[in-house]
């Protein structure tokens, strides 16, 4: 072949190869705008409501309780020594004080050690529901009331719209059905909405006792002999009925989707009967909700993932639980990471992780005290929009602090954009005019 | 003298008859229309409690209790994809010994009361011929499945679209 030709023929073949299979195999609309960092993502909503000076700032008692005893409690996120004394937010073993036993650190190399922090970011909002929304969003609405959807569209609408990413590859697992969580899923945008919308489970109620009675005989039907008859004639029921005439109330899986989410849903109470479910080694509360994520993560290798925690948001009224419910999710996220990196291996070393809290909480306590005569903390002030985020995973430095007290960098907001930057469609995102402004990628921030 | 009475009254009472009001016929625009009709426009979607509500009644011949149906909204409110996690609750039914289902033998024998039952039963109406006609060449064509049973056929219809709205 002559130079020439080797050359004309070497360019066609790489303009195709960079536009081609973002179009074709998938049959996404949309091309990809920038290279994408990683394959998956899993954002963790580290939330509750997580106060800065309890927990990237280290001081433990000494900036709320007026003990001078500093010291890290999240050594799988952070770098830093723990408490050396009042220790409270452990575990409890039988006949011991309460929160007496520190969980053991799981990951060798804390997440700062392996990504990057970004120590002192804002929160768009002093509340749950709002800073959910901006997190999921990437949106400035703070008016969101609750039982309804939001009113932008969501990180997963963008993930399935401008990723062409098919509904099993998009989920969000609740820990709980209260607070309109399970109408974070989708957006109520017109040009968005359900039809975009991410599966959603609340493990807690799907397969807690609510769930087992409800679901857990289900029949498994013969695809061929039995499903396949039955979803033609539903199809040609569906075919008839004009469904414009309503809205649906749920997303929608393809047969094919719901046949696999069918059969995940009747595995997870059969592993679950035999204690096979992934479990962080102290699970309970958001720590099962992790388990169940990773269970998600196991079975399905979603594009996107994202998981909302909130036993952190006890502080209201129980400050020891509330220093208990941290280190826990600290051990939850901990347990994830190492499960990505170890259990999943199409998932290994091709996935980012982010993680940060919807919301911190106020300077001053309230006058409510725990069994150790501690204050609790409500959620509203000026103190409440100071929140830590990070991120940590393939393409991600090392090692790398961004920000710090007095030089605040990165804001809630970015991290829709961010899920964007790392999956591919970034200025879609930016061109549809939903999110933040001001909002940007947080490699951008680096 | 009698005689001039009685031609006297014979006329009176002629012109009495001629004169009289006559029964009113007033036309109130009622048209006979069937109870159970082929319309589709069903435009509002049940709760979560009215779907399960109904389908118990459907399916057991009697309603659920609201302890069951509260329980059976938190199930659903848990899960993204109504009318998946409905398909799932709806198949647990089926494993239930208390449904009460139509025989093989008669979706098989007695086809057009089978779907018109159905279709009563689950959509509050008569299917249409398009509909019927659909049903029947679709249940002739499976009868040599032995796994084409009614309980697919109510499944269908319990999961469908139509069956979500009122």
């Amino acid at each position: 072949m002559k130079r020439r030709q080797f050359v004309k023929n070497a360019t066609a073949l790489t303009a195709g190869g960079l536009v081609l299979p973002y179009i074709l195999p998938s049959g996404r609309l949309f091309a990809r705008t920038n290279v994408p960092k990683a394959e998956y993502v899993v954002f963790v909503m580290f939330g509750g409501g997580l106060r800065q000076q309890d927990s990237i700032l280290q001081r433990y008692l000494a900036d709320s309780q007026g003990f001078n005893i500093e010291g890290n409690i999240l050594y799988n996120i952070l770098e830093g020594a723990a408490p050396a004394s009042k220790i409270a937010y452990g575990t409890t073993p039988a006949g011991q004080p309460n929160g007496s036993q520190p969980i053991p650190k799981i990951l060798s190399q804390s997440l700062q050690k392996q990504g990057t922090i970004f120590a002192e970011m804002r929160a768009i909002s002093g509340g749950h529901y709002g800073g959910w929304n901006s997190l999921i969003t990437g949106s400035r609405v703070e008016g969101q009331g609750l039982k309804v959807r939001p009113i932008n569209p969501t990180v997963f609408e963008y993930a399935r719209k401008f990723g062409g990413f098919k509904a099993t590859d998009v989920w969000f697992v609740g820990n709980t059905i209260s607070n309109s969580i399970p109408l974070l899923n989708s957006s109520k945008h017109p040009d968005f909405g359900l039809e975009y919308g991410a599966n959603f489970f609340a493990p807690g109620v799907t397969f807690g006792g609510d769930g087992i009675e409800a679901l857990s005989k289900a029949k498994i039907y013969h695809p061929q002999e039995e499903l396949e008859p039955m979803y033609k004639m539903k199809n040609f029921l569906d075919n008839t009925f004009n469904i414009r005439k309503g809205e649906m109330p749920g997303i929608k899986n393809t047969d094919e989707e719901k046949t696999q989410i069918k059969e995940f849903i009747s595995n997870t109470f059969q592993r679950q009967a035999a204690g096979q479910i992934p479990m962080p080694p102290v699970s309970g509360g958001d720590g099962t909700t992790i388990g169940y994520a990773a269970e998600v993560l196991r079975v399905f290798k979603p594009k996107l993932l994202v998981v909302n925690l909130s036993n952190i948001d006890g502080c209201h009224s129980n400050f020891t639980g509330y220093l208990q419910a941290m280190h826990k999710a600290d051990h939850a996220m901990g347990f994830l990471w190492n499960y990505i990196q170890t259990q999943i291996p199409e998932m290994s070393g091709k996935t980012i992780m982010l993680f940060t809290p919807e919301c911190g909480r106020n300077q001053q306590h309230n006058p409510v005290q725990d069994e150790n005569d501690w204050y609790g903390y409500d959620h509203g002030d000026a103190n409440s929009l100071r929140v830590f985020g990070g991120m940590v995973g393939m393409n991600v430095p090392s090692n790398l602090m961004i920000g710090n007290e007095s030089n605040p960098i990165g804001k809630v907001t970015d991290f829709n954009l961010t899920i964007a930057d790392i999956l591919g469609y970034k200025d879609n995102v930016k061109s549809a005019g939903l999110i933040d402004p001001e909002a940007k990628s947080l490699f951008d921030r680096i | 003298m009698n005689m001039r009475i009685f031609n006297t009254v014979g006329v009176m009472a002629l012109i009495m008859i001629l004169s009289a009001c006559k029964k009113n016929t007033a036309n109130y625009g009622v048209v006979q229309v069937s109870s159970k009709g082929t319309n589709l426009n069903k435009d509002k979607d049940k709760s979560n409690i009215e779907f399960h509500s109904i389908l118990s009644t459907n399916l057991f011949q009697k309603p659920s209790s609201i302890n069951e149906l509260t329980a059976l909204d938190r199930v659903i409110q848990s899960c993204g994809d109504k009318a998946l996690i409905n398909e799932v609750i709806i198949s647990n039914y089926m494993n239930k010994p208390s449904v009460k289902l139509p025989s093989r033998a008669m979706m098989v024998d007695s086809t057009d009361r089978f779907i018109e039952e159905t279709y009563i039963r689950f959509f509050i109406r008569r299917p249409t011929v398009a509909e019927m006609t659909w049903f029947k060449n679709f249940i002739n064509a499976n009868k040599s499945n032995p796994n084409f049973r009614p309980e697919l056929v109510y499944t269908a219809f319990a999961a469908s679209d139509e069956y979500m709205f009122y």
